[in-house]
């Protein structure tokens, strides 16, 4: 049996050394082809369509003003694979085999969740295309042992990563609250957001997380845990999920008169949020990338804001109010895009189809005018928003009309 | 004491809705040996069609009452399309794939009518922030008055059943539908009937779930068809009384456990009840035991 596992293991040691010698020379000395093809899987279908359908529109946005300009150095874009993966993380896998079985592919958008992206991840890294996670925000995506550690070398996150929005939302907790009640979705994302901000917290010298309760994604009803949370006389629950349970936690809140303040990730500034909480979104305040919040807008943000409005209109993924996008836009829609033009800068600036050239020209890229931020990476950095373009906003009312406002940290 | 009303009420109110689903299941059953296993999906029809008109300016009560009208008819199209055919072959699994078949081609259906999105649930009863203090504790309206509905509802139906004329048809051919149609009681019309009432019975639960929910999507129903068929099992399957019992006591330890112990182990607790009846007293708490002459 020993004898087995010992042959077993160096059978595929074999393997993987083989096919990261052989990559290379399949990809040696590639001009760039008559198009420039692209890859992508994402939930452009299903319940969280949100995500997916908006990083969709990202990328083609992106793919049209490049190809508008005469293409990469002169070379036409195209998305020839846009799969539906609904974030089912078994059809991620077979989405992204037919992705990287297709060797004329140059670059590959990723699937919208921690779930179907984790699943797909290692075949990405063994395959060795450049890779672009774009709303994932785990960050065990891009760096797979921890985020001080390097990260996968052809993998470049464009997400709010967990360890980012934690740290935000735990230097606002340590500063203005005294007991914390945390509650988090139990996936990949709730549990690592939950990790994240305990370490913060504990870092910050705020011991102050009295209670912690989970809950299934897709509950109707959350009485147990906002129970359990008020009976630890929490002064404010910190919550980590998607929009649409936050709301079903902000419905359970106010149905229990629970009064304290709601501080959540990113989810709660988003439309299902809001469709669902109603008027009770009012006091509420979250986590988001602050680039649609300024006034007026940055010059990279406006142009893409103009550029959407023309193609789009002023939709779901842009919001109700005409003259500026929702901030939630700069996680369902702005991320993809900037991480589809940073793709094409890196194949531009390589001029090849290689992946390893066009890796070291992504992390050769500095101070890159992106929609949400100026990016810069490097061999050791492969994502691309900081602490800095993070801010948390509140729900106030304005006269009858509801908006957000920053928060000072 | 404060924590324990609240777990109660809730546990009582979610367990109410359970009670209603399950009659729902249980007069297909009864009729027809046939359990529908689209009926998720039915609650999330009756769910959609009321937020989806009541969003386009139309009355409440109104929306209420087309789409619970809707979901009889549903269960109708059911029966003829999914369930008349295939009940005279022997054995379930074609009334299993049928019933299963129609549910989803229903969450498909929404899917394309109304979008993947989750949408709102008009506050038809109350809104959340309604609340009552009762032993100290701040209880909701939206689970009195939901609690209170369900339950009213599953005994109306319950007399019904056992002192009209029609209930006893229903009962006849629940006990020998061959039996039922020599003694000229029109099992046909019996068996539609049932259909119709199951399907308003589901679009009303729906209605009921999506107010406590918020906001309503395309996969809605399916995880609280599981619950309230655990919720009738445990009862009995063929008793409304059992039914009524069998999820409140499903809505009640769910709650308690989820308070007490751990939310991680409410549903868990769900299945351990399920298994403990069926091991213990396999046709249920209130159901009768079946005798098969061989």
């Amino acid at each position: 049996m020993a004898l087995m596992k010992r042959a077993a293991k160096a059978l595929s040691t074999i393997t993987l050394a083989s096919a990261m010698f052989a990559l290379p020379s399949h990809y040696a000395l590639a001009e760039l082809p008559g198009m420039i093809k692209i890859g992508m899987t994402s939930a452009l279908t299903g319940p969280y369509n949100e995500f997916g359908e908006g990083n969709r529109r990202g990328v083609e946005l992106a793919v049209e003003r490049w190809n508008a300009k005469g293409g990469i150095n002169g070379h036409k874009i195209e998305i020839t694979l846009l799969l539906d993966d609904q974030l089912n993380p078994d059809r991620a896998v077979q989405n992204m085999r037919r992705i990287l079985d297709n060797k004329e592919i140059v670059g590959i958008i990723g699937p919208a969740g921690s779930g179907p992206s984790l699943a797909v991840i290692d075949m990405v890294q063994a395959d060795g295309r450049p890779y672009i996670n774009a709303i994932p925000q785990t960050p065990t995506v891009t760096y797979p042992d921890s985020v001080t550690k390097p990260p996968r070398p052809n993998v470049f996150s464009f997400a709010l990563q967990n360890n980012i929005e934690a740290s935000v939302m735990a230097q606002y907790l340590t500063k203005h609250v005294k007991r914390i009640g945390v509650i988090h979705e139990s996936t990949a994302y709730g549990v690592s957001g939950l990790d994240y901000l305990n370490e913060y917290l504990a870092k910050n010298g705020a011991n102050t997380v009295v209670a912690t309760d989970s809950y299934n994604q897709g509950t109707q009803d959350m009485t147990a845990q906002v129970a359990r949370l008020a009976k630890a006389n929490v002064e404010a629950i910190a919550a980590i999920g998607l929009g649409k349970d936050l709301a079903v936690l902000r419905r359970t809140m106010a149905r229990m008169n629970v009064k304290v303040p709601l501080i959540a990730s990113n989810g709660a500034l988003g439309q299902p949020f809001q469709e669902g909480a109603g008027e009770l979104v009012l006091g509420t305040r979250g986590t988001m990338i602050g680039a649609f919040a300024k006034r007026p807008l940055r010059e990279a943000t406006k142009t893409f804001a103009d550029a959407y409005k023309a193609k789009f209109g002023v939709d779901r993924w842009w919001g109700n109010d005409p003259q500026y996008p929702q901030l939630f836009t700069a996680i369902s829609v702005a991320n993809a895009y900037d991480g589809a033009n940073v793709l094409f800068e890196g194949i531009r600036r390589a001029n090849s189809t290689d992946p390893q050239a066009i890796i070291k020209a992504i992390e050769s890229i500095t101070n890159f005018d992106g929609v949400n931020a100026v990016y810069s990476f490097s061999k050791s950095r492969h994502h691309a928003l900081d602490i800095d373009g993070v801010q948390i906003f509140e729900y106030v009312k304005e006269g009858d009309k509801t908006r957000l406002q920053p928060v000072s940290n | 004491m404060e924590f324990f009303a609240q777990m109660v009420t809730s546990g009582l109110s979610v367990g109410a809705v359970y009670a209603l689903i399950g009659l729902g299941l249980n007069l297909t059953f009864w009729t027809t040996r046939v359990l529908n296993f689209g009926q998720g999906s039915v609650l999330m029809a009756g769910a959609m069609i009321t937020a989806t008109m009541v969003a386009h300016g139309q009355n409440v009560y109104a929306s209420m009452f087309a789409s619970m009208t809707i979901t009889g008819v549903i269960l109708l199209l059911t029966e003829r399309v999914g369930v008349k055919p295939l009940i005279k072959a022997s054995g379930s699994m074609g009334w299993v794939v049928s019933t299963l078949g129609i549910g989803v081609f229903l969450q498909g259906f929404a899917s394309i009518a109304f979008g993947t999105q989750a949408i709102a649930f008009p506050d038809v009863l109350f809104s959340s922030g309604d609340t009552v203090e009762l032993l100290g504790a701040y209880i909701s309206k939206q689970y009195i008055a939901v609690f209170a509905i369900s339950t009213v509802t599953v005994c109306l139906m319950e007399l019904f059943l056992r002192k009209s004329t029609w209930g006893y048809a229903v009962r006849a051919v629940a006990h020998d539908s061959t039996l039922a149609a020599l003694m000229g009681i029109p099992v046909r019309n019996v068996i539609i009937f049932s259909y119709l009432a199951s399907g308003v019975l589901a679009g009303a639960a729906g209605i009921l779930i999506a107010q406590i929910a918020g906001t309503v999507d395309p996969g809605f129903g399916l995880h609280l068809l599981v619950l309230a068929f655990v919720g009738a099992v445990v009862g009995g399957m063929g008793s409304a009384f059992g039914s009524l019992l069998g999820g409140l006591s499903l809505g009640l330890l769910e709650k308690l456990v989820g308070g007490y112990v751990s939310p991680a182990w409410a549903e868990a607790s769900a299945f351990i009840l399920l298994v403990a009846v069926l091991a213990v007293r396999p046709q249920g708490l209130f159901g009768k035991r079946e005798v098969v002459k061989v």
